[in-house]
């Protein structure tokens, strides 16, 4: 099948749509732990999503899925899943891990049967046999390989698809509401393209990021009485 | 997930005894020779997972109950993007398998919320008495899509200016004939019946009149 720009881009929009069943609603991707601790207010959404975006994301789930679409490509299955194995152990909360793996394994079987092909069937069965931990982006990397979306194409659209999910949690916490949303997202499209950048270029081995605040905010999060997010 | 393990979904407004019903139905469940777990998706807290195993102590192992959080959207969690609770689900399998029977206790939500058949076999939605009379005309696809509607706190309704009679025969019209039934979760009244009807939803599905 020859690939086309506007079929690259209905695969991009319909993978990264909010709608698209990946369970992204039940996250706040740590937004929730910051605004229980009082630690995020409206004006500071927009810069908390850049740093999460460029400090986080970036050099891990977006460095991931890079590399995991080249692999992909390569037909390099042992690497596939030593960056799913790495992604995985770079998340230093236990409650980031299970929403990677849970919304990683649903979108696993949704793709394999939406996209089909010999990608996606070899890693639902290494999934499911439980030779790798199946985080998000990994699942997703395979699914843009496998449809002939390009690495560059795949990193931004996923990265978007977080930037709409987190700011979806804003709405929610009423931190935003609908118009401001729409303005941030907009706006955070200069970030996103150089995060991707980043992450497109950044080798296995670099592969994690650094937001300790995050990740106090996440265990804090784990632990609060009461939650609308898993995480 | 497997074709011999039943699914039933709970959906219905807050208060209306989602959980109390769930708690009446497990021991029942239990007697009728089923291995059940239950998943909560308690919109806020972890309040109703804890509840549930509270109650159900010494009857249910605290580890066949689980909560999952829906972030905000408990309808979006059993309908639309069910993921969650099928991975949920998926997860309690795995550390039991000898589990056969899911109860899916949704968060409260409005008239409209409806379970995905992909996610539930049997759907029940709750409605009580202290919601109003004309609750069942109302409508609302929870209401009439419902294969079983249970109008729960039938002992209060002289309190709430609810003709159960009025109330139950609207039940019947709207839902153009499909199972209503009758309860008092607390007491247990009206259960037997409910658990009676979803089994023999489950066991006249197609696959299992192919064996």
């Amino acid at each position: 099948m020859t690939a086309t720009p506007v079929h690259d881009l209905l695969v991009s929009l319909q993978l990264s749509d909010s709608a698209f069943p990946s369970g992204f609603y039940t996250m706040s991707h740590g937004l929730e732990g910051y605004r229980q601790a009082g630690a995020v207010t409206t004006d500071g959404v927009e810069n908390l999503l850049s740093g999460v975006l460029i400090h986080s994301v970036g050099p891990g789930d977006a460095t991931a899925l890079a590399r995991a679409h080249e692999a992909v490509l390569a037909e390099d299955w042992p690497r596939v899943q030593l960056v799913d194995q790495m992604l995985f152990a770079s998340k230093l909360n236990a409650e980031m891990r299970r929403a990677s793996v849970r919304s990683g394994h649903q979108l696993t079987d949704i793709a394999a049967e939406t996209i089909g092909g010999p990608e996606l069937a070899r890693w639902r069965r290494d999934v499911h046999d439980k030779s790798t931990p199946g985080c998000q982006p990994v699942a997703t990397a395979v699914a843009y390989a496998a449809s002939g979306v390009g690495q560059e194409q795949a990193v931004a659209s996923d990265m978007s698809a977080f930037a709409v999910s987190f700011l979806g949690a804003a709405l929610r916490l009423r931190l935003l509401d609908h118009r401001q949303v729409q303005v941030v997202l907009h706006g955070i499209g200069s970030v996103i393209e150089e995060a991707t950048r980043a992450a497109v270029h950044r080798d296995l081995e670099d592969l994690g990021g650094c937001a300790p605040m995050a990740d106090v905010m996440s265990a804090q999060h784990e632990r609060a009485e009461a939650r609308l997010f898993a995480s | 997930m497997s074709e011999n393990v039943l699914r039933i979904g709970i959906g219905g407004p807050v208060g209306s005894g989602k959980t109390a019903l769930t708690e009446a139905l497990v021991p029942r469940l239990l007697a009728a020779g089923r291995h059940p777990a239950v998943i909560t998706n308690d919109i806020y807290t972890q309040e109703d997972a804890q509840h549930v195993r509270r109650e159900l102590a010494g009857i249910l192992d605290p580890d066949r109950v689980v909560g999952v959080e829906t972030g905000a959207c408990p309808h979006t969690a059993v309908r639309d993007d069910p993921t969650m609770n099928l991975a949920a689900g998926a997860e309690m399998l795995e550390r039991h398998p000898e589990v056969d029977t899911l109860l899916y206790e949704s968060g409260g939500d409005n008239l409209t919320l409806t379970f995905s058949p992909s996610l539930a076999d049997v759907f029940v939605f709750v409605l009580d008495t202290s919601e109003g009379e004309k609750m069942p005309r109302k409508r609302g696809p929870g209401i009439t899509e419902s294969d079983i509607l249970v109008i729960n706190k039938i002992d209060i309704a002289q309190y709430v200016r609810t003709d159960l009679g009025v109330m139950e025969s609207d039940a019947h019209r709207v839902r153009d004939g499909k199972p209503v039934i009758l309860t008092n979760s607390l007491t247990g009244v009206g259960v037997d019946a409910l658990q009676d009807q979803v089994l023999a939803l489950w066991n006249a599905r197609p696959t299992a009149l192919s064996r």
